[in-house]
């Protein structure tokens, strides 16, 4: 395996999780989660407090993680979401409300980890989770089990929206809210479930993100931008669009900051920042409606067409 | 109005027990973020675009005045000018020897602060274009998003490219304050009053002219203000280019009343998130109501910050900054507004164009029962 | 059912104004009207879908005024929208499984089997996704679903649209069926004003949000002015 892909496939899957949630989130209840920072973030605190205060690895406290994900993305519905969305508040209205409940987060983060320092002697604000890490065959076993996990999840989520009744309510109510709701579904439920799953997805996609990278308490607040290309890229109406869409952000951020810093230097790490801003540039002018909406079949040839219309 | 006075009651308080200095930080902070946040209400309030990168143009003005103005006063000394200006070794001989040139003379120094904002302008008006060249296709939140990322992307190219604002070390910006010597804070405090009563009529006259009228036609209906004859491409480029100038104003004073300019300090928290959240406060829209927003969260935040100690002594026994407070205050501010007060403390009022009474009478002409549809 | 002093609309718009109406049980109630007249919003205040800003819907003596519609539902009022209303993206048999969402596994099983026998065609179509099913399929489909949940009272909001005249018609009689046989309660909302007068018992004319005319269905559809005027009738 290449150096960046063994950290670039952990980090790929963390960015298909958060990307996925972020997806989820919008096509339920029209809100593009701003929390997802720092629900991220907190994650990765649950599973770091657990590994080094109660010992084992790493991966025993992820599910943990998740559950504190959820529990978070249930307090922002309940407490946020649900009053504006039965007001109709208008999108950017909805996004404002998560920024501020983001920003309560990581107020509560910060807190924390002066407190982690204070009372337990640790050095919470730059954690390599990595070195907790277990090995399989010789190498470290994330970039193999986390990947593992991330489809597992996903595939689990499959097949709920696919074959269980819940689940298929779940579509029914994406789709067409209004028939939902004379059908007799409860479209409260509906949001509350994918709080919980959204939540719970960003919240263990932190806890990977931090066997790829240092972990700090602005963590997800950086990757924010990343998450959110992913979901773009992934046309963002699309559930797996949107994992698809982050799994390949993640690659693709990996892989072109490895190679160009091979050819032109370290310095290339600096601009990392250009690669979401780059994807989401080239998505929503050549593709608008992402990965999902893709023709396929014609690509090819539209990608000619455009090359042609920038050039004239 | 009560919280006008309350706010009054509290400045006289700060007056009497923290004195003149801790007054004159309160208003230059009030000065700088006032001049973002009326930029941004420009943007967002009467255009209705999902501006979250205000700190584009923050930057935009505060990198080229930390890169541009030093430079060219070296080159006119005859001292290092080049890509070697920004080394911070370099940098800390020269800029205090153009310091010492602009204390020599009046006129060098207004000249000096004149040209630096004006350049800082333009350079914002410049990545306005820039921005607005998305922002006329984009959803809201698309935009949103990516003018975000991109406001990320210009604070790291600062930080990872020495030679513009020296990486990640401060470049230092010649003081054209020091010229009055002991009154150099309330000069500059003055100064930054005078920029935002000058932003404040220049966003007051257009908003109120035919050209603000059809902002906020584009901003409560693109399809009936293009019916209407309006370009909106036209229109929101225009709006992005003035509120990025003025923000970039904004950005360039502080970074020459702080004398120093650190790229890494321009985060998207300070220069965009707060900016929104003194404008949701003050009420979206309504331009006396982001001056009363920001003025209320600024006393607000230098009262946590003073009385940290004391108010907060019992976190600090847990080991807690807290500072970290801030950013709670600010999610709060945002989430009680979005649920309680949508519209702010002054919330935004419709203005007739004509007079209320002229408006009356052309009511009255109207026939006052219908022709039947038939 | 009854409707009294209802002013409705949605957001700070008012769409109706003082709405009296009476949806007497076992008969069809036709609302017929020129566009924008309200008619859609009706249905929706009902359903509580859209505001409610004054006035009460009562529903078997009970005041159902604002309601969620998934209650609404649960209480054995059906609705079929105009537009949306089917699941586009589910299977045939998981929309008539979403139409009966709250059943349990074996009523709503045998439920399925008894509104595939009265739509016969969608049999064919049971693994397909709804959304390429042609309009008439759908329209089909959505009454079925409207079947499904053994309503007291039917609230059917233009159901002529979408299909050829002579598929506009078996669907007609085939609500007039529903009354004759099963002693549904039904609120028709039509453009398709003559061919809905012709089965309806009782009938309203909305225009802009306001009663003009209540009374026997064939009153109005005799009545040369304004069925000249509004439902662009000629007179014969």
């Amino acid at each position: 395996m290449a150096p960046w892909l063994a950290s670039g496939l952990v980090y790929a899957s963390a960015l298909a999780l958060t990307a996925g949630g972020i997806t989820l989130l919008y096509i339920t209840t029209r809100t593009f989660n701003f929390a997802h920072a720092s629900m991220a973030t907190w994650g990765f605190y649950v599973a770091y407090t657990g590994t080094v205060l109660y010992g084992g690895s790493p991966y025993r406290y992820f599910p943990l993680s998740f559950l504190f994900g959820s529990l978070l993305g249930v307090v922002c519905y309940v407490g946020l979401n649900r009053p504006l969305l039965r007001r109709r508040a208008a999108e950017i209205t909805l996004m404002m409300s998560t920024l501020g409940y983001d920003l309560v987060l990581l107020s509560g983060i910060q807190i924390y980890c002066d407190y982690l320092t204070h009372t337990f002697r640790l050095f919470p604000r730059r954690v390599t989770m990595s070195s907790y890490d277990a090995e399989i065959f010789g190498m470290s076993a994330s970039p193999l089990i986390l990947p593992l996990t991330a489809i597992l999840i996903l595939t689990v989520f499959h097949l709920f929206l696919a074959k269980t009744k819940f689940g298929i309510s779940m579509r029914a109510t994406i789709e067409n809210p209004l028939l939902a709701g004379v059908s007799g579904m409860n479209s409260d439920k509906v949001y509350l479930a994918a709080w919980v799953v959204g939540g719970g997805m960003a919240s263990l996609g932190g806890a990977f993100m931090s066997m790829a990278m240092t972990g700090t308490p602005v963590m997800g607040m950086m990757t924010l931008p990343f998450m959110f290309a992913g979901a773009i890229l992934g046309g963002l109406y699309s559930l797996y669009g949107g994992i698809l869409g982050g799994f390949l952000v993640g690659l693709a951020e990996y892989g072109a900051v490895y190679y160009l810093a091979m050819l032109g230097g370290p310095w290339v790490l600096g601009y990392r920042m250009a690669i979401p801003l780059l994807i989401m540039a080239i998505v929503l002018l050549v593709f608008p409606s992402g990965l999902a909406g893709l023709p396929w079949g014609s690509l090819p040839r539209k990608l000619a067409g455009a090359m042609r219309g920038v050039k004239s | 109005m009560i919280i006008t006075l309350l706010v009054l009651a509290v400045l006289a308080y700060i007056f009497f027990t923290g004195g003149v200095p801790l007054l004159l930080t309160i208003l230059l902070d009030f000065a700088i973020f006032s001049i973002v946040t009326l930029s941004l209400n420009l943007e967002v309030g009467h255009t209705g675009i999902s501006q979250f990168g205000r700190v584009i143009a923050v930057i935009a003005g505060a990198f080229a005045v930390g890169a541009v103005p030093g430079r060219l006063l070296a080159w006119f000394m005859g001292l290092p000018h080049g890509a070697e200006y920004a080394d911070d070794a370099v940098n800390y001989t020269v800029v205090p020897k153009l310091t010492e040139l602009l204390a020599s003379s009046v006129v060098l120094s207004v000249a000096f602060l004149l040209f630096s904002l004006i350049l800082a302008a333009v350079c914002g008006a410049l990545v306005g274009w820039l921005t607005s060249r998305p922002a006329i296709r984009l959803k809201e939140a698309y935009l949103g998003i990516s003018l975000l990322a991109f406001g990320d992307l210009m604070m790291w190219v600062g930080h990872n490219w020495e030679p513009l604002v020296g990486g990640t070390t401060a470049v230092f910006i010649p003081d054209p304050f020091r010229v009055v010597w002991a009154y150099r804070f309330p000069a500059a405090v003055g100064t930054a009053l005078v920029l935002v009563f000058l932003t404040y009529v220049l966003v007051r006259r257009l908003t109120k002219s035919p050209f603000g009228r059809a902002l906020n036609m584009i901003r409560d209906s693109d399809v009936a203000a293009a019916v209407c004859g309006k370009d909106m491409v036209k229109l929101r480029t225009y709006s992005l280019m003035i509120g990025s100038a003025l923000a970039a104003v904004g950005g360039a004073f502080y970074v020459i009343y702080a004398g120093t300019c650190t790229a890494v300090g321009f985060t998207r928290l300070t220069w965009t998130f707060w900016p929104w959240a003194y404008m949701m406060l003050g009420g979206i829209g309504s331009d006396v109501g982001i001056l009363l927003g920001v003025l209320v969260l600024v006393v607000a935040r230098t009262l946590i910050l003073i009385n940290r100690t004391t108010l907060f002594g019992f976190l600090m026994a847990w080991g807690i900054d807290p500072m970290w407070l801030e950013y709670a205050l600010l999610g709060l501010v945002i989430i009680v507004v979005v649920l309680f007060m949508p519209h702010g403390l002054v919330p935004a009022k419709v203005e007739p164009v004509l007079p209320v009474e002229r408006v009356r009478q052309v009511a009255e002409r109207r026939p006052s029962e219908q022709p039947d549809s038939a | 059912m009854n409707i009294n002093r209802l002013y409705a609309g949605y957001g700070k718009f008012k769409v109706l104004f003082d709405l009296e109406m009476e949806v007497p049980a076992n008969e069809i109630t036709v609302v017929v009207g020129p566009n924008g007249a309200g008619k859609t919003t009706l249905l929706n205040s009902i359903m509580g879908v859209a505001t409610v800003f004054s006035g009460d819907v009562v529903y078997q003596g009970k005041r159902i005024t604002g309601t969620p519609p998934h209650k609404a539902a649960r209480m054995g009022i059906s609705y079929v929208p105009q537009m949306g209303n089917v699941f586009a993206g589910l299977s045939v048999s998981e929309n008539l499984q979403m139409a009966g969402y709250w059943m349990g596994k074996n009523e709503l099983n045998n439920r399925v089997d008894q509104v595939l026998d009265m739509f016969p065609v969608l049999r064919q179509f049971i693994g397909r996704k709804a959304g390429t099913l042609s309009g008439g399929e759908r329209r089909m489909l959505a009454i079925a679903m409207g079947l499904m949940r053994t309503p007291k009272l039917m609230l059917l909001d233009e159901l002529s649209t979408d299909l050829a005249p002579i598929i506009a018609k078996r669907v007609m009689n085939e609500v007039a069926r529903l009354r004759n046989e099963l002693g549904i309660t039904v609120l028709l909302v039509e453009q398709m004003a003559k061919r809905a007068l012709e089965i309806g018992d009782t009938a309203y004319l909305l225009v802009s949000g306001q009663v003009r005319f209540r009374g026997k269905a064939g009153d109005l559809l005799r009545d040369p002015e304004l069925s000249r005027v509004y439902l662009g009738i000629k007179e014969s």
